[in-house]
């Protein structure tokens, strides 16, 4: 495979090149302070609504650390009983403690719930702001810097890469690592994530989620399933009410034997094995009227 | 419950998040002048990829001993060894986009 050596002309690097990356890096600032401003602020939500969903969190981070847990049995135990109570009795919901009948337990339907609508439109107004400016910096791209090669890439590719990499550039022959301005566009895509994560901070809006394996479709799904009113909250509170019972059987605290073993530790009480734990307390008190 | 999750529960999660934060932003900083440095020297094919792992040893084995203090690493890292040393998907195309740049200024333009 010849690797003649093609002489390119220095006013490409400066009229493309450069204006192609710095193009990319500003309207990715860009999209990160749109996204930004577009963003609205969370709805104030009802007391109610925001106990409801409280008190579920609060149970899940007493069951969290139950084995291991660092408040004492006292405490655990109420709050413990009195969250279960409280979710058998229904008192924390939001419309009050469930009816008898069951004609009206279907969870509210998300195109028709207004609060939902919006979750979605927001979800959707940032897809758009990603996906438009990337569609027209393509086409820009494709308009006017089309038909030439831009640089040569320092590692090979196969063949298969040819149709995309030299688009607009028809020569069967020449090697595949001279390529296009539309693939130094893509290698720009995927390589300024970090730059982006580096000076607009972690969550920026600039970065390609796409590539990074995030489906487009999280979004929709995420919006829709935000805590609230699809979920039938008397089921969770129901299901929680088991986890606590659950929770209350592998409930030990870890203060529990404390005094035991700090003295273990600093060697004034024998440390007790399973194997040998023969009645310690009888050569214990000897030794100390010794 | 497992002495895993006991432990996790230790974690103090500002830390962690900046811990991460540091490390992502020191393999960035490495994998972008590893690519600037091939670019500039030349180098092709294997040789270029070997000085991409080459300098991810180098800063991963940097970090250990300046910031970590030489002390064993899952004190400071969950994850452990791999954890400081993983490029992930965002660098290794930082560091071929630095790559093509440099090489591209340097050797291909008169």
């Amino acid at each position: 495979m010849a690797l003649e050596s093609l002489y390119l002309d220095p006013a490409i690097r400066d009229w493309v090149l450069f204006p192609i990356t710095l193009v990319m890096i500003l309207v990715g600032v860009l999209r990160h302070y749109v996204t930004q401003l577009l963003n609205s602020a969370p709805k104030a939500q009802l007391r109610k609504a925001i106990r409801e969903q409280r008190a579920l969190v609060r149970s899940q981070i007493l069951r969290a650390t139950a084995a291991e847990s660092p408040i004492p049995p006292t405490y655990y135990h109420s709050i413990s009983s009195s969250l279960s109570s409280a979710f058998a009795a229904g008192s924390f919901l939001k419309d009050g403690p469930p009816k008898e009948d069951d004609k009206d337990r279907t969870p509210p339907n998300p195109l028709s719930d207004p609060s939902q609508m919006e979750g979605m439109m927001d979800g959707m107004k940032k897809q758009m702001v990603m996906m438009v400016p990337q569609m027209v910096i393509m086409g820009w791209i494709n308009f006017f810097f089309q038909g030439f090669v831009l640089i040569k890439l320092p590692f090979p590719l196969t063949l298969g890469w040819k149709p995309m990499m030299q688009r607009g550039i028809e020569t069967p022959d020449m090697d595949v690592r001279w390529v296009s301005s539309l693939s130094w566009y893509f290698l720009n895509l995927f390589g300024l994530n970090g730059l982006f994560r580096l000076i607009l901070g972690s969550d920026n809006a600039a970065a390609d989620q796409q590539s990074m394996g995030a489906s487009p479709f999280a979004a929709a799904s995420g919006a829709a399933a935000t805590p609230g009113a699809p979920q039938d909250f008397v089921k969770l509170f129901t299901a929680e009410r088991d986890n606590l019972d659950l929770s209350e059987g592998l409930y030990k605290w870890t203060g529990a034997d404390v005094e035991r073993r700090v003295l273990e530790k600093w060697g004034k009480l024998p440390k007790s094995d399973a194997a040998d734990s023969v009645v310690p307390a009888v050569s214990a008190s000897k030794r100390k009227t010794a | 419950m497992s002495s895993d999750d006991a432990r996790l529960q230790l974690l103090y999660a500002p830390h962690v998040t900046s811990n991460t934060a540091t490390l992502a932003t020191y393999k960035w900083l490495c994998t972008s002048f590893a690519g600037s440095i091939a670019g500039v020297l030349g180098l092709e094919n294997y040789a270029g990829f070997a000085l991409f792992v080459g300098s991810i040893v180098l800063t991963s084995v940097g970090v250990w001993v300046l910031l970590c203090g030489g002390k064993d690493v899952d004190r400071f890292v969950q994850g452990g060894w791999w954890e400081i040393m993983n490029p992930g998907q965002e660098n290794i195309a930082s560091f071929i986009l630095f790559w093509t740049l440099f090489y591209g200024i340097v050797h291909v333009y008169d």
